[in-house]
């Protein structure tokens, strides 16, 4: 039996007759999604770019929404048959509203070129600068995943047996406690001039601003998880015979596992930030260098490209954490889904 | 072995004394005294109910037997040694069945066998009493998919699996519905018949006592000490109807003050 809440059923609304089937619900959000990419299609192909403007990938974007409108439709015609693709009816209205936004920006961009360039670029930019640049963007992704890696498992690895030495033991508590409380909420940012200096690079200035940006929030919910055990748990293990290390490892620290993921989910926030904070000021590598770079040369395509680059890596992470949760954390009822 | 059938070896409990013990929290820098010269002895084997007002120190009695907490004076043995720290051979099953939420009925069974680093040579034990309370089909059930009567047989489970030579029992059946307690009540005499263990049972329940157990001890208000005894030599299965039972009752309450509603 799985804890977490798939979907929660909600009663069904009385519908009418005919569009209450699955099947039709299915077909005519899968129809009028395909209807709405392809109007953004024929638009792009089919009305000519403002004159004095020359966007290469005008036709590739337009075809690339044909596709798109077609592999829709398909899909739309067979969830009457098949009921697995009719998983895909729940996405059919945010793709039905991101056809007409991307309809709109072409619009307001390429079309009529309301919008002042070079700051609003219009959707085949973006288009162009990931075919055309795409080298120069997986090496900053690779740099970016390298460093936000090496430091976020750095900090939240120190953080975590920090935080359960402080929970468990009052001699690091009257130790450790002042420090965290004094140096703690300083933002990892503040260190950066220092940092700087004083490590032989930039890359592990960079990564011990990253791992004290994570570690933070690690240690303190890992302390407040194993500060927080229910003290009842250890009676029963002492009872049963449990030694001190079977306390630390088979009590404490399972029970306090709940916070731990709070604190590792805060402390990815963190680390993003610094991250590109770091990149941006110190080293030359990485997304946030190459928003910064693409900003210096006012090549603005390129810096909504990484933004959005930037978006997918944080969100991949951050969905990548809750799906270890809910895996580790299965015993737990009504998980936060993400 | 848990399920082992008590003619093997009859009397595998283990003794109990209790010498003048005291004990006092500390609240707010005054002594509060709760147990008031405590003095108990109990058989190998026997089933010893304490009985008294909520709130009078009895299961305070029971953590120093079972060796959490140390009395402020007198002593507590144990087959003749003095209690210093919990072990294995006292197991404990408090009111609240707290089982570990992030493991499974099985693991939560074997907490013991892993402590001790057993669970390698005692596996089957774990199975031996899942059956014994009747919890064999939910071995991979996590806490919280369990009734409160399957959760607290899974911690009674829990603790039989150390084969306990002392069963400390703190209202274990304190927050089961009736129906469930009653059921459980038969099924804790039976449990205790197979496998001999010197069974002390905390409860402020006058007909649970008188139905478990063999002696009833009587605690005043705190600071407790022992008002009476009362021996309750009927053999079992008992009957609830019983009127001998029932005159027992009335006696009890006598002691506790509350016979006016007799």
């Amino acid at each position: 039996m799985s804890a977490v809440v798939d979907e929660v059923s909600r009663p069904q609304k009385p519908g009418f007759g005919f569009f209450a089937r699955p099947a039709t619900r299915s077909l005519v959000g899968g129809l009028a999604s395909a209807t709405a990419w392809f109007v953004a299609a024929a638009l792009t192909a089919f009305w000519p770019d403002k004159i004095e403007s020359d966007w290469a990938y005008t036709g590739s974007l337009a075809a690339a929404c044909g596709a798109l409108a077609v592999a829709l439709a398909l899909a739309a015609f067979a969830s009457v048959r098949f009921t697995v693709f009719r998983r895909f009816q729940r996405l059919s209205p945010w793709l039905f509203v991101l056809a007409l936004f991307l309809a709109a920006w072409e619009v307001v961009t390429a079309k009529l070129g309301l919008l002042p360039l070079p700051f609003f670029p219009p959707p085949q930019a973006i288009v162009e600068v990931v075919i055309d640049d795409w080298g120069r963007l997986a090496a900053g992704i690779f740099a970016s995943a390298r460093l936000l890696a090496t430091g976020y498992f750095l900090g939240a690895a120190v953080g975590f047996v920090t935080g359960v030495a402080i929970g468990w033991s009052r001699l690091a508590g009257y130790w450790i406690h002042p420090v965290l409380r004094f140096i703690g909420p300083l933002p990892a940012t503040a260190w950066l001039p220092l940092a700087f200096f004083v490590f032989p690079s930039s890359f592990s200035a960079s990564i011990f601003l990253i791992a004290l940006a994570t570690g933070f929030p690690v240690t303190v919910l890992t302390w407040s998880g194993v500060a927080g055990v229910n003290s009842a748990y250890y009676d029963i293990a002492r009872t049963l015979g449990a030694t001190q290390r079977f306390l630390v490892l088979k009590v404490a620290i399972p029970a306090a596992m709940p916070h731990v993921f709070v604190g590792l989910f805060m402390g990815l926030g963190n680390s993003f930030a610094v991250l590109v904070v770091a990149e941006m000021l110190g080293v030359k590598a990485g997304l946030g260098w190459y928003l910064q770079w693409a900003q210096g040369w006012a090549a603005y395509a390129n810096m909504y490209a990484a933004l959005l680059l930037m978006a997918f890596l944080c969100s991949g992470l951050i969905t990548l954490l809750f799906r270890l949760r809910d895996r580790l954390l299965s015993w737990q009822k009504g998980l936060v889904r993400w | 072995m848990v399920a082992a059938p008590a003619s093997d070896d009859p009397v595998r409990g283990s003794t109990l004394t209790l010498r003048e013990v005291r004990h006092c929290f500390d609240l707010e820098g005054q002594p509060l005294p709760v147990l008031d010269r405590i003095s108990l002895q109990v058989g190998r084997g026997e089933f010893v109910a304490l009985l008294g007002p909520s709130g009078c120190g009895k299961s305070t009695l029971l953590r120093l037997v079972a060796g959490l907490d140390a009395p402020t004076d007198g002593s507590l043995l144990t087959e003749g040694r003095e209690i210093e720290s919990p072990d294995p051979s006292r197991v404990v099953v408090f009111q609240d069945p707290t089982l570990y939420p992030w493991r499974t009925v099985w693991s939560n069974v074997a907490l013991g066998l892993e402590a001790r680093g057993l669970l390698r040579t005692h596996r089957g034990r774990i199975e031996d009493a899942l059956r014994l309370v009747g919890l064999t089909g939910f071995a991979n059930a996590y806490p919280h998919q369990l009734s409160g009567g399957m959760a607290q047989r899974a911690a009674l489970a829990r603790a039989l699996v150390n084969d306990p030579k002392l069963l400390i029992l703190d209202e274990p059946l304190g927050q089961l519905d009736s129906l469930t307690r009653i059921t459980m009540q038969g099924e804790l005499v039976s449990l205790w018949q197979r496998a001999g263990f010197t069974a002390l049972l905390v409860t402020h329940d006058v007909e649970e006592a008188l139905f478990l157990a063999g002696r009833v001890i009587v605690f005043s208000q705190r600071p407790a000490h022992i008002k009476a005894e009362i021996v309750n030599a009927r053999p079992y299965p008992r009957h609830r109807g019983d009127p001998h039972l029932a005159e027992l009752r009335h006696q009890v309450l006598a002691h506790l003050g509350l016979d006016a509603t007799w």
